[in-house]
């Protein structure tokens, strides 16, 4: 390869760019460049390792051949640090006295905790920020599984869940509206006021998952109160190489395959142009607990993407398409009509309408489809950079439920929701380590429901229009980097639609407010670093806690929103109910320290979020279908406290013991009451052991896990469904003077998880095979998960044996 | 690379015109709302003639907060047969559309819906004991006197009979639940499957 070519290749363009470097040093010569390129042992090109030049604290991430450049370096030593997951850091010493080109190999060294060390450099993270992620190795061990379930590996991270195959991610105990999911660095809109709509994303499309768990990320807009999910795939592919990737598992629990295939390459006459197709193909039967089928829960999945585009130094642009398309079964047994049903559900084990194993997906059900356009470029002028993003996202629900005759086969709710967004960001490197960002958002919405579904509108047509200003400064003093940054946005909302008496209502109204955030990171020694950021958020009500009205697929409850009125039911006018915006105030320290054979990560946080809307028990109604009880979105001042432990040990150079913990407390301020669907506390420990390559068989490996998870005793109280029954039926409503928070059944009991997994790779050539066996739940535990909504009806799923091939080339 | 640049810049003004003018302000179309049931009638007719008891069940707010009205006890006189037909209206359409009866839709779809009892034990000589309303799977189920089948000669309930006890009793309760069993209806089918589509109970004297 020639050295100009390199060069151009090696341009690494990240949409939020990586600092670039300015060293000017006295009068010496800063034009020089350092080229490099890095290799696994099979000379492979390792893309995503980071580079850093420890004098000057500037780091490069390599691209898709393994390549960086540092360019208008000056003359003198330095000391290259080249870091990557799973691999023995290395550091070059250089004396440069003129343009060089450097070749590394890595050596394999699996350490598990190593993604913190990856993630130090990524884009778009600050400096400054706390984050979790996943790539290189710690990413295929969760290929397969979707991504709100790929996220619990990381520590803080739980989820939500309705079922075995409805996973909504929950960082820090706050979840939905109040995190945010940057798909390809546009924020995913659907309708996420659903504890049962999951995150419509395929995973496979990322070669990062990162989890910021501070509301530092204060450039994507409001929402982020708990944090911000960032689905990253890898850059585009500069030169005619073809290269691809295809991913086979297949899992005893539920019959299931998956299928994912990528493939990428440039055009050969026109340097700096790439492409990558890719697509999954998913299919689960239903799935198991240790003793009986979960009948219907079953799910199909297609989800194809493509992306072309031009990237040079200085300038470029692309585009991306994908689409989602998922069919998820919900559990028959939890299927209710009231709370008499419920009680028989609630009694019934194994649930009822259980039957043999199927592929088959019945009602009740979810249709899900996304589709999703993204147009971005970028371009240099000397110091400045600019980027312009556009992101159109139509996002198709329709959720079926068993009803009655040729209306089984109608969607009881059905929305369409188009989503425009504009991003504008002029980001200028000041000086050395000093980068100011300047930048515009601007997001049109336009919610729709299906005409013809029969039933009335959960929520109202409406129209919501954003925008938004921040102002970022990052740079580093003494052993200081420092990330400050302000923002303002603006949300107006049109509303349409229909209340209970199936009248027609209107609404239009705004929101406007201002965040900031403050982070800092000090530098204690060359081994261990200190983090605390400090982050203002805002979050306006969404229009389904403004608007809600009925029952959810199997909730057996119904939901009013806050400008519902309390006696006549009716809807009222915003200007004449008293509610606000929420509000968090969240406090993040970290402290991490890596020296010799001991890795440690320890954060503290606290998360006071005022005006917390959640819903409230108010009352027991009956109508013609029975007694239900009632609950209207009202706010609260909610306060978090948690702490996220995780440990690495070397025994040995084979041996290695990993730890983490994550803890959690949170309460209702105000009312001096627990809050529901809190995560409980949670322990987890592996032992991992790294075989020598056999023959030509390479990394083979062998690790046992074990997972407790403790029982939830800051859960709110419990107030049986037959006693709610009774009661009303004797004339009391049990809520009307008490309206604590409830819960039908106990929190479920702690349990252990034990889970194994052993993998060996066969490079062949220039392409190379992995191969990877694990078995979940190995003890096959019956057992239930607080946090899973599914917890009232069934056990959650027994042992599954998963078997994943990679081949890539 | 200008090129590429107003090849952008044209879609990102393309998109935004197609933005601007694709926003629709038009009023969202009102949906029918056929599964609802708003009036539930029950009808004693006198097997030996006579004036009929009816009693009806008003929900006036559907999914909002008004819990329903029942306008007063069911009185039957004693030692007399009765036939109980039930009527369903979903008041939201008007007299006359397709939508108003749910009775006969209930009927078409036989065999996807049966109707269950229960009552206060003594009140009727026929059927004896509580009904077939069972609180769990061990309970037990007695047999109603259904006058009606489906297409699989199954009973459904809209019509059935009864025969009220000699004894005068008062404040007694008499609960009628219709449940929805698409593919789970059956000889062996009970209460306790299916979906709750009705579940109301009555206070009943004999006098």
């Amino acid at each position: 390869m020639q050295l100009s070519c390199i060069l151009k290749k090696s341009v690494i363009f990240t949409f939020i760019l990586s600092f670039h470097t300015w060293l000017a040093v006295g009068q010496v010569t800063c034009k020089l460049s350092v080229t490099g390129k890095v290799l696994d042992e099979f000379k492979n090109p390792l893309p995503g390792a980071t580079v850093f030049i420890k004098e000057h604290n500037v780091g490069k991430v390599t691209d898709r051949d393994g390549i960086y450049v540092f360019s208008e370096v000056c003359e003198g030593d330095y000391a290259l640090e080249i870091k990557f997951l799973g691999y023995q850091t290395q550091v070059v010493k250089l004396n440069l006295k003129k343009s060089e080109t450097i070749q590394s190999i890595l050596i394999t060294e699996d350490r598990l905790l190593s993604e913190v060390v990856i993630a130090d450099h990524l884009d778009p993270i600050g400096k400054a920020s706390n984050y979790g992620a996943l790539s290189g190795k710690s990413l295929e061990e969760v290929r397969g599984k979707s991504l709100g379930e790929s996220l619990l590996s990381i520590t803080g991270v739980n989820t939500i869940q309705s079922g075995p195959a409805v996973f909504k991610p929950v960082i820090h105990g706050v979840h939905s509206q109040r995190i945010l999911i940057l798909n390809n660095g546009v924020r995913q809109e659907g309708q996420q006021w659903g504890a049962e709509h999951a995150p419509e994303i395929d995973p496979f499309i990322a070669s990062n998952l990162v989890v910021i768990k501070d509301a530092g990320a204060i450039k994507y807009g409001t929402d982020a109160l708990g944090g911000v999910i960032i689905v990253k795939p890898a850059d585009l592919p500069k030169d005619q190489q073809l290269g691809g990737q295809l991913h086979v598992v297949g899992s005893s629990n539920g019959r299931s395959g998956v299928v994912s295939g990528m493939l990428e390459g440039g055009i050969k006459t026109h340097h700096g142009w790439g492409w990558r197709v890719q697509g999954t193909a998913k299919k689960s039967g239903d799935l198991h607990t240790p003793d009986y089928n979960l009948s219907n829960t079953g799910f199909n999945e297609l989800n194809y993407s493509a992306s072309a585009g031009y990237h040079q130094e200085g300038k470029g642009f692309e585009v991306y398409y994908s689409h989602f398309n998922t069919t998820i079964g919900i559990l028959k047994g939890s299927v209710v009509g009231s709370t008499e049903d419920l009680a028989i559900a609630l009694e019934q084990e194994p649930p009822q309408n259980t039957h043999q194993f199927t592929y088959q997906i019945n009602s009740p059900r979810q249709d899900v489809k996304h589709d999703f356009v993204k147009l971005i470029g970028h371009l240099r002028k000397g110091e400045s950079l600019f980027n312009f993003q556009y992101g159109l996202q139509i996002n198709n629900r329709r959720e079926y439920d068993l009803r009655r005759g040729s209306l089984n086969e109608v969607p009881a709710l059905g929305y369409t929701l188009y989503t425009h967004t504009l991003d504008a960001e002029w980001e200028k490197t000041k000086e050395k380590s000093h980068i100011r960002s300047l930048g515009i958002n601007g997001m049109a919405q336009d919610n729709n429901k299906m005409d013809g579904t029969q039933t009335l509108p959960f929520i109202p047509n409406f129209n919501n229009y954003s925008a938004g200003l921040f102002w970022i400064e990052k740079f580093s003093k003494t052993n200081w980097d420092w990330e400050i940054g302000a923002r303002y946005d603006l949300r107006y909302y049109k509303i349409v639609g229909y209340d209970f008496k199936n009248k027609l209502y209107r609404s239009e109204f705004s929101f406007h407010n201002v965040s900031a955030t403050a982070a800092g990171t000090l530098k204690i020694n060359s081994s261990s670093t200190f983090t605390s950021s400090l982050g203002s958020a805002w979050r306006p009500p969404n229009v389904a806690e403004l608007y809600s009205l009925g029952t959810h697929q199997s909730a057996a409850a119904i939901e009013f929103g806050l400008l519902l009125d309390e006696i006549t039911n009716e809807v009222r006018s915003p200007d004449e109910v008293n509610f606000r915006a929420e509000q968090a105030i969240k406090w993040v320290n970290t402290y991490r320290r890596q020296k010799e054979r001991l890795t440690i990560e320890i954060s503290v946080y606290m998360n006071y979020i005022f005006n917390y809307i959640y819903l409230k028990p108010r009352g027991v109604t009956e109508n013609t279908r029975g007694i239900f009880p009632y609950f209207r979105y009202t706010q609260t001042d909610a306060f978090f406290l948690g702490a996220d432990l995780s440990m690495g040990y070397e025994m040995t150079k084979k041996l290695k013991l990993n730890a983490r913990i994550s803890l959690l407390k949170a309460k209702d301020e105000t009312n001096n009451d627990h809050l529901t669907f809190i995560p409980s506390n949670r322990y987890e420990v592996s032992m991992r052991y790294d075989a020598s390559n056999i023959q030509s068989w390479t990394s083979p490996f062998v690790e046992v896990r074990l997972k407790y998870v403790a029982k939830q005793n800051s859960a709110p109280r419990v107030v049986p469904i037959r006693d709610i029954i009774l009661a009303k039926e004797q004339g009391i409503d049990l809520f009307e003077n008490d309206s604590r928070n409830f819960d039908f059944v106990d929190s479920p009991e702690g349990y252990f998880l034990a889970s194994f997994s052993a993998g060996i790779s066969k490079p062949i050539k220039k392409s190379k095979l992995d191969f990877r066996i694990s078995v979940e739940n190995l003890t096959n535990n019956a057992y239930r998960e607080y946090s899973n909504r599914m917890r009232y009806y069934a056990d959650e799923i027994g042992r599954n044996i998963s078997i994943a091939l990679k081949y890539s080339f | 690379m200008k090129v590429y640049f107003n090849f952008l810049l044209l879609l990102l003004s393309t998109t935004s015109f197609i933005l601007l003018t694709s926003c629709k302000n038009d009023d969202p179309e009102p949906e029918n709302i056929p599964e609802l049931i708003t009036k539930v009638t029950l009808k004693f007719t006198p097997a030996g003639g006579g004036a009929e008891m009816i009693i009806t069940a008003t929900d006036p707010d559907g999914e909002g907060v008004q819990d329903i009205k029942v306008d007063g006890p069911i009185n039957l006189i004693k030692g007399t047969q009765y036939t109980l037909s039930l009527d369903l209206i979903n008041g939201l359409y008007k007299p006359g559309d397709a939508g108003y009866n749910i009775t006969t839709e209930v009927e078409e779809e036989g065999e996807e819906h049966q109707f269950f009892f229960r009552f206060s034990d003594g009140i009727f000589s026929s059927p004896t004991g509580t009904g077939n309303i069972k609180d769990n799977a061990s309970s037990t189920a007695e047999s109603i006197n259904y006058l009606d089948n489906d297409v699989s000669n199954i009973p459904i309930g809209i019509s059935t009979s009864w025969t009220s006890s000699n004894t005068a009793l008062m404040d007694k309760s008499f609960r009628v639940l219709l449940k929805h069993q698409p593919g789970i209806k059956s000889s062996t089918s009970t209460s306790l499957d299916g979906e709750s589509d009705l579940d109301i109970s009555f206070v009943v004297n004999v006098n």
